[in-house]
């Protein structure tokens, strides 16, 4: 049957050959290339007494949570700078945070190999929920609604939870490797995930298959991302570089590298228009690149320690840096 | 891949199969696409169009007056 699966491989990577008739360089030949994006630190978020591991954008553009191994999430007015509220954890190995789109909970996860739901309108911030199934570290958590979240783990699977039982109604199996990273579609209907199998995976949320594997990285793959068409995903991975697989022709079919940089990426972001992709990487840096040309086209330096978690709102006005230094930054 | 059992292989197969199956776009029809995407939406990028950073949340519009 391993051979079988080789052979299988080996049909697949013939198809994408077939498919492949032009490149992006030669499709994106009449684009002008961005210009260089020198953006001004607006605020420095101060709070966290330890490496903060995660951070995620409210959808109302102002709040974000963000979480750190001294214990707590924190939740920020990003406008101000001044934190709204925190929830302090039952275990402070804390790898990833989420905020629902509908402001009303937050979760978060990690050593403890649970995602915990915390209610934030309640008069006093409780936990609703410990989603506890997964045999390995929680690393990544997306909610879909205030009744569904999507979880990641170092179990190598992921899992779509409902959060009215706290059990599992689909598990996503087809990872060798630790699940690092999760990102939803923007239609919601499937999501990606990047494991340490250096392959990433598009899923169908409702009928639990995957349906596509990206290969390419030779390394860990901690970071994903969905370009905003829906179209295209970009990976970001301990073997320093970033890469764009379309969806469509079901390849990649750009990577974003260079040869000073020895780095793993830890982190992504996407502009708005998807043209913009803002790196974190270990060397304590954030670079931005130019996504159709491949060319960096700026840096964001300022931390003091690895930048471990990226994130631009909604609305994107801003992208907001978050350091094992304990301090977040937005910057535009 | 050595450490799955029959079972596990079984099903890697299948994926592998279904996998196979999907229907492949050209990229000479798909990248202009996803070029043209961007590219529109690119005007309303605050990072692209220095017009829509000009209500800038984190920014002071007015001078600060000392009383």
């Amino acid at each position: 049957m391993k051979k079988e699966a080789e052979a299988l491989k080996t049909q697949i990577e013939a198809a994408r050959k077939a498919a492949c008739d032009t490149d992006m360089a030669s499709a994106a030949s009449g684009v002008a290339p961005a210009p260089r994006v020198q953006l001004k630190t607006r605020r420095t978020l101060k709070g966290h007494l330890a490496k903060i591991y995660a951070m995620h954008w409210s959808t109302d553009n102002k709040l974000m949570v963000s979480a750190s191994q001294d214990g707590k999430l924190l939740i920020w007015d990003s406008h101000s700078g001044n934190k709204v509220n925190a929830v302090p954890l039952k275990s402070s190995w804390v790898m990833t945070c989420a905020y629902a789109p509908s402001g009303n909970l937050v979760a978060s996860g990690g050593l403890d190999n649970m995602c915990t739901v915390y209610n934030l309108k309640t008069p006093v911030i409780k936990t609703v929920k410990e989603l506890d199934a997964h045999t390995g570290y929680l690393s990544c958590a997306r909610f879909l609604s205030d009744t569904e979240i999507l979880t990641s783990s170092g179990d190598t699977t992921c899992a779509l939870w409902d959060l009215e039982t706290g059990k599992q109604k689909t598990v996503f199996l087809n990872h060798v490797g630790d699940c690092m990273c999760l990102a939803l579609s923007p239609d919601m209907n499937s999501f990606v995930s990047g494991a340490c199998d250096s392959l990433a995976k598009l899923w169908d949320i409702r009928d639990g298959q995957c349906k596509q594997t990206f290969q390419g990285h030779t390394s860990d793959i901690n970071a994903i991302s969905f370009y905003p068409s829906g179209n295209a995903i970009i990976t970001g991975s301990d073997d320093c570089t970033c890469k764009m697989y379309d969806l469509r022709a079901d390849q990649e079919v750009i990577g974003y590298q260079d040869a000073a940089l020895n780095s793993g990426v830890t982190s992504l972001a996407l502009s708005v228009s998807g043209r913009l992709v803002f790196a974190g990487y270990d060397d304590f840096n954030c670079n931005i690149w130019d996504s159709l040309k491949g060319e960096k086209v700026g840096v964001l330096s300022g931390h003091d320690n690895r930048v471990s978690c990226t994130g631009v709102p909604v609305d994107g006005m801003c992208v907001c840096t978050g350091s094992w230094d304990s301090f977040l930054k937005i910057w535009n | 891949m050595d450490e799955l059992d029959e079972t596990q292989l079984k099903n890697h197969v299948d994926s592998l199969k279904q996998q196979l199956q999907y229907n492949r776009e050209k990229t000479s029809i798909s990248l202009p696409e996803l070029t043209k995407w961007i590219e529109e939406k690119m005007n309303e990028d605050p990072f692209l169009n220095p017009d829509v950073l000009k209500e800038n949340p984190w920014v002071e519009s007015s001078k600060c007056v000392i009383i």
